[in-house]
């Protein structure tokens, strides 16, 4: 039996593909260590990355996070990382990124808030940690694809304690 | 319970030798999950330890639960006003009493049989009260309440009822920081929401001996460097700097600022739009402090170590960091950032923008940080290498921040404490000099 979609069904899972196929991009590019590609191909000149307090949430707009990086600032994170020069990521993390529960929240045409789930395994200096957390995007739409603007994900760990730092792009 | 140290007399942990200069801590200290047991009761278990600070509970009724020491404690204020700690456990069978770890309450409702203790420990409710006899009084199951005490608005805690040393006094030396520290504003610090709560897989006083090392940060710490220098940091303004010894294991470094201090110590790097209000806060602790002191204020940085686990850097921004043993080969570390209530709300984001550059678990220094504690604690196993060295400065008069004065002095009242002294005795190792005295 087949399933007749509607014109709009289709363009929804059409759209639905697309940004999952860009999230499961950006997702392999972090874990293949191609930050430069990921940094200028995947983000807009305005991105913001965070990743707020585990005590916090993000529920309250003034506090203190752990990333709250600018454009400037994410750059010189992504050729930190690539320098050898961070210690702790040299040698580099081996990591598995896992995103799924890829869900539209809003569709403006120009741009779409996104939400999806993440689970982050990192290996290196002989210990293994798992990062959980729920990601927000907003994408602005560019040609056939899209650019990462606003980029948050809200850890579900209570503490970092078992993990002690968090030394990878999420 | 007593524990006693398993190692023979003359078979010292910590081998401080004035004559050839030499200090070692056998690194047994790190791993012995013995000395971690004895650390409990003969450190924390006497020490005056950090709790938390008076604006995180700013009104009545407002409360945090926290561990301290690895005892799980409330501190509240009552709807008296009154700042207290209590532990959390519920007189009646023991469970906490308070599992939320911020908020605001009349009362404490434990869970198991809902007795309910007011925000000043007073038992208030027992549902069911004629299962008791004439005998049984509430004011005899109040929480138990544990001295603690408030300097310039840090709170602190003691579990042992025999500590001979009121707070200031067991403050020593350090009381002189904390003053740098609550003299920023005139209408009080605060603690800014949103805590870094992390931790390492290494001893605690590796982290601590980390906190005032700064012997490694050009080393441990180029990408940081890096990055301030791309931002355009300048050279201090001036030279100079010292370690010190403040006296009960306490110690600090001042030095002058490689970058900026977002209270009133403007460069470039924080761009002109904020300089003429920086630049007039500036003046105004001239006003208040006189030009010498406002520069100690407001133009230094420091590290000030707090015997035996509280950390307060004040730096580009100021950073509490309360580190708590997991027993020999864990560590939990708390980190909050300090800075004005009345802060510019410009300049409070330039603070926890450069905060969230250097510090916490994804800072660009911190987790360097944690990942080299952790090394030292995995080097460790190989046991050929017995002792750590820490003699840097015992050579000169006024030993230089890159030196390890301020871990000398942590040790050797470690050393005391760990050998019972009970703090009664006045017991100095006055023959290292004990650094430059405060201008």
């Amino acid at each position: 039996m087949t399933i007749e979609l509607t014109v709009d069904e289709a363009a929804q899972v059409r759209l639905w593909h697309r940004v999952s196929q860009f999230l499961f991009r950006e997702a392999r590019l972090l874990d293949e260590w191609r930050l430069i590609e990921w940094y200028y191909e995947m983000l807009t000149d305005d991105i913001r990355y965070s990743v707020p307090a585990t005590d916090i949430r993000g529920e309250t707009a003034d506090a203190l996070g752990l990333i709250d990086d600018d454009a400037a600032r994410l750059r010189q994170r992504v050729e930190q990382l690539l320098s050898g020069e961070v210690w702790c990521e040299n040698p580099r993390s081996r990591t598995n990124r896992m995103i799924s529960n890829v869900e539209i929240l809003t569709d403006r045409g120009t741009h779409l808030d996104v939400a999806a789930n993440v689970i982050v395994y990192r290996f290196g200096h002989g210990r293994s940690d798992v990062y959980v957390g729920k990601c927000r995007f907003e994408l602005v739409v560019d040609g056939e694809s899209f650019r990462v603007r606003r980029r948050v994900v809200v850890l579900d760990h209570e503490t970092l304690f078992e993990h002690g730092k968090l030394s990878i792009i999420l | 319970m007593t524990i006693e140290l398993r190692r023979p007399v003359g078979d010292p942990i910590v081998v401080d030798d004035l004559e050839r200069l030499s200090f070692r801590v056998d690194r047994r200290a790190y791993t012995d999950d013995d000395l971690a047991a004895l650390e409990m009761t003969r450190i924390f278990g006497r020490c005056w330890l950090y709790v938390g600070h008076e604006s995180e509970v700013p009104g009545p009724g407002s409360y945090v639960a926290r561990d301290v020491g690895g005892r799980p404690v409330v501190m509240a204020r009552g709807s008296d006003g009154v700042i207290r700690v209590f532990a959390n456990s519920c007189t009646h069978r023991g469970a906490l009493i308070c599992s939320q770890p911020a908020g605001q309450a009349r009362s404490f409702r434990c869970p198991y049989h809902d007795w309910t203790f007011s925000n000043r420990g007073d038992l208030v409710g027992v549902p069911i009260p004629d299962g008791y006899g004439p005998g049984f009084q509430k004011a005899d199951f109040g929480l138990a309440r544990h001295r603690s005490d408030s300097y310039r608005g840090f709170v602190f805690v003691t579990f042992d009822p025999e500590q001979p040393r009121n707070l200031t006094e067991y403050l020593a030396g350090a009381t002189e920081y904390l003053d740098l520290i609550d003299d920023q504003s005139e209408v009080g610090m605060e603690v800014i929401q949103g805590a870094q709560l992390h931790g390492a897989r290494a001893n605690w006083k590796l982290m601590m001996e980390n906190s005032v090392d700064i012997y490694h940060f050009r080393a441990l710490h180029k990408r940081y460097v890096g990055y301030m220098e791309s931002l355009g940091s300048v050279p201090p303004r001036r030279r100079g700097g010292f370690g010190c010894a403040l006296g009960l294991g306490h110690g600090a470094n001042e030095l002058p600022p490689a970058a900026a201090r977002p209270l009133a110590y403007w460069t470039p790097m924080f761009g002109a739009e904020v300089r003429p209000r920086i630049e007039a806060t500036a003046a105004r602790f001239v006003d208040r402090f006189g030009a010498e002191r406002a520069e100690r204020i407001t133009g230094t940085n420091r590290a000030v170590l707090i015997f035996p686990n509280l950390m307060i850097i004040d730096a580009i921004a100021i950073t509490i960091r309360k580190i708590d043993p997991i027993g020999a080969g864990q560590m939990a570390i708390t980190s909050v950032a300090l800075a004005p209530r009345d802060e510019d709300p410009d300049i409070r984001e330039l603070r926890k923008s450069h905060y969230l550059t250097f510090l916490g678990p994804a800072g660009f220094a911190t987790p360097d940080d944690i990942e080299i504690v952790e090394s030292c604690q995995r080097g460790y196993l190989n046991r050929t290498v017995r002792y750590s060295d820490l003699s840097r400065g015992m050579n000169k008069e006024v030993p230089e921040t890159t030196d390890e004065l301020p871990a000398r002095e942590f040790w050797r009242q470690w050393d005391r404490l760990m050998h019972g002294y009970d703090g009664h005795l006045e017991i100095a190792h006055r023959a290292e000099l004990q650094g430059a005295q405060p201008r």
